[in-house]
């Protein structure tokens, strides 16, 4: 079910994309096959695998959607989301201690442990990897209370 | 003789002390991912790749840290397996068979011991066949024009399709879009920008580092939400820790056999550990007969598939050296790797890179002496890593995924970028299409458009160049035997299942 509603989904977005891969032209012929050829190729197998999966979705059938599960994986999504977002403003400490804290709940850690491990995990990882490591890391707001 | 010396010389590179160093801590890492639940080879090699580079490690000494990662794996995998009875990563499946009620009759420690020495002898056995097969390969494959590897790559994927088995559409969609990814951003040969959106970040295409890490780290953090053997109690390892000289005698024969078939797997593109772990099993359980125990605790349960998984991961860097194919997901990510330091891998590498082909090979050597000496003794300690609970773990996951992405550009954009690969290849997980098939084809897809290109440019449009040798006939062949295959499968188990049905409703007078 899940997989012919995925094929039905990826067959409209080979369409739209081989709308778009036919406006690739070179303004002049280098090579006889050109930009657009080879996309348009890949969209048609695509689109002929869509149909084949949304004809005969062969295989275990995909177990219906768990709802609990679904809003904790959501969640998850969110602060992962969050956390890439906030990374640079906030730098990498404060944003690693908020995402570590919130996923650690998420994953059924316990309010002050996780917290604890959310912390130490954005201060240790930042001294190995900037200080010890070399591999830069955004300072954000603490920024200003090292200058 | 010509050999021997480039290995000589390999060895002068894998004894540097920072490469010593280097292996070292790539086969630790390597075993800790190895055997934790749901974290496999990919990623672990994704995890460390684009630290490495951020590091700027030298190309050898990265891929030796990568090629020890993923020997590590091969043999972490197993620890979780024997005690847990849950698989460390996917090629450990078959070592849960016999693996488990083998602790549970308090013979662990054993099923412990002999397995390292299994995985052991497969990884030299298969290593000595890289030694000698490689080179000879590499010369044939000098010979290859662009439209010789443009048929290659479909073999391979073909190859894909056919090996996977039961779900041969998905897997080629998957490679198909993984294809597609990699034509994102500027066309190389006319400047026109393909696919980006108008989005400057897209222009030079996706990051490797990004698809790689999104599709593996950050799907397999959402489909950890749903990890249920937490808590679970692992065996306690105790009574006698080391094999003795009878079961050792037991299982040598399998193990040599099982390392020959695993490393022959291996080498095929698109086949890699997991189907040489099962086929060796089934092989062997059938060879043993009535007199087996397997499924209850046979030591040679555990030493086929412990041999055969880390024979066929090393039999897998010959496609990846030779020709620039890869033989593995986690091959995939190495090739990428080696384009991060613009090497291109293939049959010129011997030539022009003998430093960093030979330095892998010797360390290779170097590697499996190192974990066979670390997994044995240390095994208390790997065992201690299973009670790390998740809700350190994951969140640990994510800001090494996030520190790897950023470390490449620097940008929110690939963070967030990241994520939503991951969201889509958690979706496509959960529909089952195999996520290894898309890295090898996201990995391919620059090389394919190129080299057909190029077979074209070469005969001025006329498409007949891609099946005008023998070499590009002879491939053609072979891709369509592989896409055959699954239908064959299939014909020969309805037909069974006819002959059942016709066989219960006509008993046999």
């Amino acid at each position: 079910m899940y997989v012919r509603l995925f094929a039905a989904i990826w067959l409209l977005a080979c369409a739209g994309l081989a709308v778009l891969a036919w406006s690739f032209e070179a303004p002049f012929a280098y090579d006889p096959v050109g930009p657009r050829a080879y996309p348009l190729l890949l969209l048609a197998l695509m689109a002929a695998g869509s149909l084949w999966l949304l004809v005969k979705p062969k295989g275990e059938p995909t177990p219906a959607i768990d709802w609990a599960m679904a809003r904790k994986v959501l969640l998850c999504i969110v602060a992962l989301l969050a956390y890439a977002l906030l990374f640079e403003p906030l730098g990498f400490v404060l944003s690693t201690a908020l995402a570590g804290f919130a996923m650690g709940l998420l994953f059924n850690g316990r309010l002050l442990p996780s917290a604890v491990s959310g912390l130490l995990m954005g201060v240790l990882l930042y001294v190995l990897f900037d200080r010890l490591l070399d591999v830069p890391l955004p300072l954000g707001v603490l920024e200003l209370m090292e200058g | 003789m010509e050999t021997l010396n480039f290995l000589m010389q390999g060895f002068d590179v894998a004894l540097r002390p920072t490469n010593l160093l280097v292996a070292l801590f790539g086969a630790f890492v390597g075993t800790v991912v190895g055997l934790l639940p749901g974290l496999g080879p990919i990623n672990g090699v994704a995890l460390l790749l684009p630290i490495a580079f951020a590091l700027g490690l030298p190309p050898e000494t990265a891929l030796i840290l990568l090629a020890a990662v993923y020997l590590g794996c091969e043999y972490g995998g197993r620890i979780s397996a024997i005690l847990l009875n849950v698989p460390g990563d996917a090629a450990a499946i078959m070592t849960t068979l016999d693996g488990y009620p083998l602790a549970r009759q308090g013979k662990a420690g054993i099923a412990l011991s002999l397995s390292a020495i299994s995985s052991f002898i497969g990884s030299i056995i298969a290593t000595c066949g890289v030694v000698l097969f490689a080179p000879l390969l590499a010369d044939w494959a000098v010979a290859f024009g662009p439209a010789e590897y443009f048929v290659l790559m479909i073999f391979a994927i073909a190859c894909l399709g056919g090996m996977v088995g039961d779900k041969p559409v998905k897997t080629l969609m998957s490679a198909l879009i993984g294809l597609g990814l990699a034509t994102v951003g500027v066309d190389a040969t006319t400047g026109v920008y393909r696919f980006t959106f108008g989005s400057v970040s897209l222009s030079d295409g996706i990051q490797f580092v990004i698809v790689v890490i999104g599709l593996f780290s950050v799907s397999e953090i959402l489909l950890m939400l749903e990890n249920t053997h937490a808590g679970q109690q692992a065996v306690k390892a105790s009574g006698r820790m080391l094999f003795n000289f009878k079961e050792f005698g037991q299982t040598v024969w399998t193990m040599l056999r099982s390392a020959v078939a695993g490393f022959v797997i291996g080498t095929l593109p698109g086949a890699g550990a997991t189907i040489a772990s099962a086929m060796t099993y089934m092989t062997e359980k059938r060879m043993a007969g009535d007199k087996g125990r397997f499924g209850d605790g046979d030591l040679r349960g555990v030493a086929a598939p412990e041999a055969a998984n880390n024979a066929s991961a090393c039999g897998s860097l010959i496609p990846m050296l030779t020709l620039g194919v890869p033989g593995s997901g986690t091959t995939a990510v190495m090739i990428g790797a080696l384009t991060l330091y613009n090497i291109t891998p293939g049959p010129l590498l011997f030539e022009q890179q003998p430093d960093v082909v030979w330095g892998l090979i010797a360390s290779l050597f170097i590697g499996n002496v190192i974990l066979v000496l670390m997994n044995i003794p240390l095994v208390g300690l790997f065992a201690r890593m299973l009670a790390v609970p998740n809700w350190i773990l994951v969140p640990a996951i994510a800001v090494v995924s996030l520190v790897g992405v950023y470390a490449v550009h620097s940008t929110t954009f690939d963070l967030v970028l990241m994520i939503g690969l991951g969201v889509f290849g958690y979706i496509l997980r959960k529909l089952d299409f195999p996520l290894s098939s898309l890295i090898l084809g996201f990995v391919l897809g620059e090389m394919m458009e190129d080299n057909l290109r190029r077979a074209l440019s070469i005969s001025n449009g006329e498409l007949g160049i891609l099946w005008g040798s023998p070499i590009t006939l002879a491939l053609w062949a072979l891709a369509a035997l592989m896409l055959a295959l699954p239908g064959l499968r299939w014909w020969r188990n309805t037909r069974r299942r006819v002959r059942e049905t016709a066989a219960e409703t006509h008993p046999a007078p």
